[in-house]
């Protein structure tokens, strides 16, 4: 019964989670000093090398605002807004009109989703498993090398790993491209050897820059665990090494490490545009970059409700699953 | 128990997994439209990385980076994916532009417009025969009267600009053959072949095909994915992500829109996004790539070092194309206290060190402009070279004379002075070639004197004040890092305006808040802008026509404007800009017109204009050469004006 009513109130605040992020992102980029439709003819009159009478501009103006949904009082938008958003649909994208902002979220997904929880999940799998192995012989030279990888990796900002990885492994050693190159059609073998051909590089630098934070986190965690009591008690009865280390220090100090791998995938969009941005990667970092400096509100509402979303669903995933890995919240201890 | 043996196996074989992946380095399998076959694989030769020759692949770095959008293709939409070669390669405009001199050539019609009327507001067009769609339908009066029906028709479901500019000036219209059509404007047209044709490079009349968007229902909606083309390529392939699109020549180049040009050497043109500016330089010194756009000098500079094939388009100072149609200036709110005050303008205008500013923020690679628009091959005898002596006389209300004619000497002698070799520095007339005929004298004591003939002294804190004795601020809105060059050249008037008791607040805004700040009253005191003095030809109405009551908003307005920008409010300018638009360009009385309203934004420094925009555009000569550069200035160098189609067949191959 417990169990339900916790369940139930994660639930409950995961909505009301949901619903204030969408009316904050409805309401914050009209209190931003950015008007789409100025944007538009402006950009336009830049791009024809023309200025456009006082009447063609009304009549583009009064056009556009039909178009993009623009009209009427702020009440009525977003009442409208919350019933196209409960559908998927972001509306049209103001400077791809009419492209709907859910078929250019949708194409930009697998891109960033693919890269980036593969990624988390392997910096996670290595930089734990070297980690427990580093905090469980923390005694051992081979363990001190291990450590100083992680140290090293850890505090260099990712865009200097970046450009270091760049200049390694496609510039000197041209082992990758520099930008990649996704060739169209439906997928193949080539096709799929040349996407991670060309996902190569970023996903290294992501493993690499997730990987040091895990190493050291779990090397503390499992040089404490190692001396508890009760793994003291299983190397008394004769338990192999390897078996306290997997089945006694791992199981536990693995908690707080899974929090944070399941609050790193839901976090994978924040960290997409700098990735995207330096390898020139296709996905929602980019997608919501160019909405950003282009003044597309839908665009821009439809990535962010996206981030919204991931982030506040998997903070529910985990509270939901958190009572399986430890039984003091599933017996309510 | 994991041994130390045991654990450096496991790295090894971590090593070997991520070896195995990083050997997934496949030749790319070559990408075609539907329906097409592959390129053809060569004997030998490099390949690209979308399975085509090397050297018959012209590769170009994207203007607009990114598309969310790459497979829309339909003109008649705000959207489509213009800058991925579309208007260079694919299509065909009944009037063109010769960026080297500024004069419209036919190029769907057989001849300049022919006007019927002296009022000149009736037209005939007559087209070029033989001129084919890449599907093998002819192009005929058909195609164009269909356009303009479907203008007319849907102006409330299309958004490309040019629908509203053709429906508000274009009157009635009829077929007489298929190679001859009348058109009526509602006023005296005088600027008709750039209207309906092509000014700087866009076109507000981008004529489809009638066999094929006929058979639309919902235009606004079609895509036009593999569009049927006018011009001499067709598209063959493109990234549903966005980064590349790959045109291939037509067989039938010579009965396209281009066609009088010349065959166009490359086989392939590949658009590609290289990338964030770093990856760009890297690749660009690898020979990835053959074109760059807007590279900053600091990049190209160290691209030279390492690649002796990448060249700018001079060889000495300032390096660069300076011919673009607008220039950087200072946009300032005129209506707004106490920018609103000559006095407290011109002041802003002596405090400026722009030799400084160009050399902080551009390495000295900039050609000043004193008038509110670029200084061009073009401009400079229609507008500069008449003007010199009125600038040479001209004082401001306190007889002092603040124009330096000698302001190219100065540079030379200060970039001297700093050490650089005489040898990149230009001598004789280059000096005003490459630096321009003058600017403004930087002068902080006449400038102080402007100010406190105003009330405006400045306090204990070495700053103006204003007039009553309060403190004063300028905000001076420059673009954050979207664009590096503007942003360094925003930070360098910052900090040059500071030095002369200006306090100032550099504020960097994104793109789209660029455009709102630039259009709103509210918003808007002073900005790094390029877009009040774009002027590519002699019809400065072209850009101007805004100057006008119908722009003024009150200052406390925050409803957008969209023209206007420097909120100019003097009659003498609206009614000059009135006249002008009902002259005939070609008579002398129109440039007088224009020198008259240039005369005046002076007098009053309604815009404070600095340098023609210095386009980097680099090339990289490894496998094609004779790119436009200065001894060799046969059109202006960019990919995304006019000017690519004369580039497209006048390169050459290297032979790799």
């Amino acid at each position: 019964m417990k169990l339900l009513q916790y369940m139930l109130q994660r639930f409950v605040m995961y909505l009301l989670i949901l619903f204030i992020g969408i009316t904050i992102t409805f309401f914050l980029p009209r209190l931003m000093p950015g008007d789409p439709i100025s944007n538009y003819i402006s950009q336009v009159q830049a791009r024809a090398g023309q200025s456009l009478s006082a009447e063609a501009t009304q009549q583009l103006r009064d056009s556009l605002a039909e178009l993009y949904g623009l009209q009427g009082d702020l009440f009525t938008q977003y009442t409208n807004y919350i019933g196209r958003v409960v559908r998927f649909d972001f509306g049209p994208s103001f400077t791809y009109y009419p492209e709907p902002v859910s078929n250019i979220l949708l194409d930009a997904l697998p891109w960033t989703a693919g890269l980036l929880i593969m990624t988390t999940l392997l910096a996670w799998l290595i930089g734990n498993g070297i980690g427990l192995i580093a905090g469980y012989y923390n005694k051992r030279r081979a363990a001190a090398a291990l450590e100083i990888v992680g140290i090293l990796l850890y505090p260099i900002p990712y865009y200097i790993l970046a450009l270091v990885v760049i200049l390694v492994f496609a510039y000197w050693l041209a082992l990758f491209p520099l930008s990649p190159t996704f060739l169209p059609g439906p997928m193949s073998w080539s096709k799929s050897v040349s996407i991670i051909h060309n996902s190569f590089l970023p996903a290294l630098t992501l493993v690499l820059a997730g990987f040091g934070w895990n190493v050291l986190a779990m090397k503390a965690l499992a040089v404490a665990t190692k001396e508890d009591p009760y793994v003291q008690f299983a190397r008394l009865k004769g338990t192999t090494d390897r078996t306290r280390m997997t089945q006694y220090v791992f199981r536990n100090a693995m908690l707080p490490q899974i929090t944070a791998l399941i609050l790193s995938l839901g976090f994978i969009f924040n960290g997409a545009i700098q990735t995207e941005v330096i390898f020139s990667y296709p996905g929602i970092g980019m997608t919501m970059r160019a909405a950003a400096g282009a003044g597309d509100y839908n665009l821009l509402y439809g990535s962010i409700i996206l981030t919204i979303f991931a982030v506040a669903t998997v903070t529910l995933v985990l509270d939901l699953i958190y009572p399986l890995f430890d039984p003091r919240i599933r017996l309510g201890g | 128990m994991l041994t130390n043996d045991r654990l450096i196996r496991v790295v090894i074989l971590l090593a070997f997994v991520l070896s195995v992946i990083a050997g997934c380095a496949a030749p790319a399998a070559s990408p075609a439209a539907p329906g097409e076959a592959a390129a053809p694989a060569a004997e030998a030769g490099a390949m690209t990385e979308v399975g085509t020759l090397r050297s018959e692949t012209l590769i170009v770095q994207t203007f607009d980076g990114k598309t969310n959008a790459p497979d829309n293709m339909n003109p008649l939409m705000g959207g489509y994916a213009i800058w991925r070669g579309f208007r260079e390669l694919a299509w065909g405009y009944l009037w063109e532009m010769d960026t080297a001199t500024g004069q419209s050539y036919p190029e769907l019609a057989a001849e300049l417009p022919v006007v019927l009327n002296d009022e000149y507001t009736q037209f005939e067009i007559r087209l070029r025969p033989g001129v084919y769609w890449s599907d093998g339908v002819e192009f005929t009066a058909d195609d164009v009267i269909f356009t303009l029906d479907t203008y007319f028709n849907n102006k409330d479901k299309l958004t490309y600009f040019g629908v509203p500019v053709i429906t508000n000036y274009v009157l009635s219209y009829e077929k007489v053959d298929d190679y001859t059509l009348r058109v009526e404007t509602v006023k005296p047209a005088y600027d008709f072949a750039t209207t309906m044709g092509v000014y700087t490079w866009g076109s507000a009349f981008n004529i489809v095909p009638s066999h094929v968007f006929g058979k639309v229902e919902d235009l606004a909606a079609f895509k036009n994915e593999y569009p049927v083309t006018l011009g001499a390529y067709t598209l063959k392939s493109y990234d549903p992500n966005g980064q590349w699109h790959l045109w291939e020549r037509r067989e039938d180049w010579d009965r396209s829109a281009t066609a009088p040009l010349g065959e166009p050497v490359a086989h392939y043109v590949f658009y590609k996004n290289f990338g964030d500016e770093q990856t760009r330089t890297l690749a660009f010194i690898k020979n990835e790539y053959d074109v760059d756009t807007f590279m900053s000098p600091d990049s190209i500079e160290a691209a030279k070092a390492q690649n002796p094939n990448v060249h700018t388009f001079a060889a000495a100072l300032p390096y660069h194309d300076m011919n673009d149609a607008c220039s950087y200036g200072i946009l300032l709110n005129n209506q707004k206290a106490p920018l609103d005050k000559p006095e407290v303008r011109w002041a802003l205008a002596l405090s400026l060190d722009l030799p400084s500013v160009g050399i902080n923020s551009m390495s000295g690679q900039f050609k000043a402009s004193a008038f509110p628009m670029p200084d061009t091959q073009i401009t400079r005898p229609a507008f500069f070279e008449p003007l010199q002596a009125w600038l040479n006389d001209f004082a401001l209300a306190d007889g002092y004379k603040p124009y330096n004619p000698g302001f190219g000497t100065d540079m030379v002698n200060k970039l001297t002075e700093m050490g650089m070799d005489a040898s990149l520095l230009p001598t004789g007339d280059a000096v005003t070639g490459n630096f321009g005929l003058g600017w403004w004298k930087t002068d902080p004591a006449e400038a102080e004197k402007l100010m406190n003939s105003v009330g405006m002294t400045k306090g204990a804190d070495g700053f103006y004040t204003l007039s009553d004795g309060s403190p004063w601020t300028l905000e001076l809105v420059i673009p954050s890092d979207w664009n590096k060059v503007m942003q360094r050249v925003g930070f360098s008037i910052a900090d040059s305006w500071t030095k002369a008791g200006f306090k100032v607040n550099a504020r960097q805004v994104d793109n789209g808040e660029f455009n709102t700040v630039q259009d709103t009253n509210t918003l808007l005191q002073s900005m790094v802008n390029w877009s009040t003095s774009c002027v590519f030809n002699t019809n400065f109405v072209n850009n101007w026509r805004t100057f006008s009551a119908d722009y003024l908003k009150p200052v406390d307005s925050s409803e957008p404007i969209n023209g206007n920008r420097a909120r100019i409010d003097n009659q003498f300018i609206f009614d000059k800009i009135a006249e002008a638009g009902a002259m005939d360009m070609s008579k002398p009385e129109f440039l007088t017109a224009g020198q008259e309203v240039v005369k005046e934004m002076l007098t009053n420094m309604y815009y404070i204009n600095m340098m023609n925009i210095p386009t980097t555009i680099p090339t990289n000569e490894s496998y094609w050469t004779n790119f436009p550069k200065q001894d060799n200035a046969y059109a202006v160098p960019y990919t995304w004006w006019s000017s690519f189609k004369k580039i497209l067949t006048s390169i050459e191959p290297v032979g790799q």
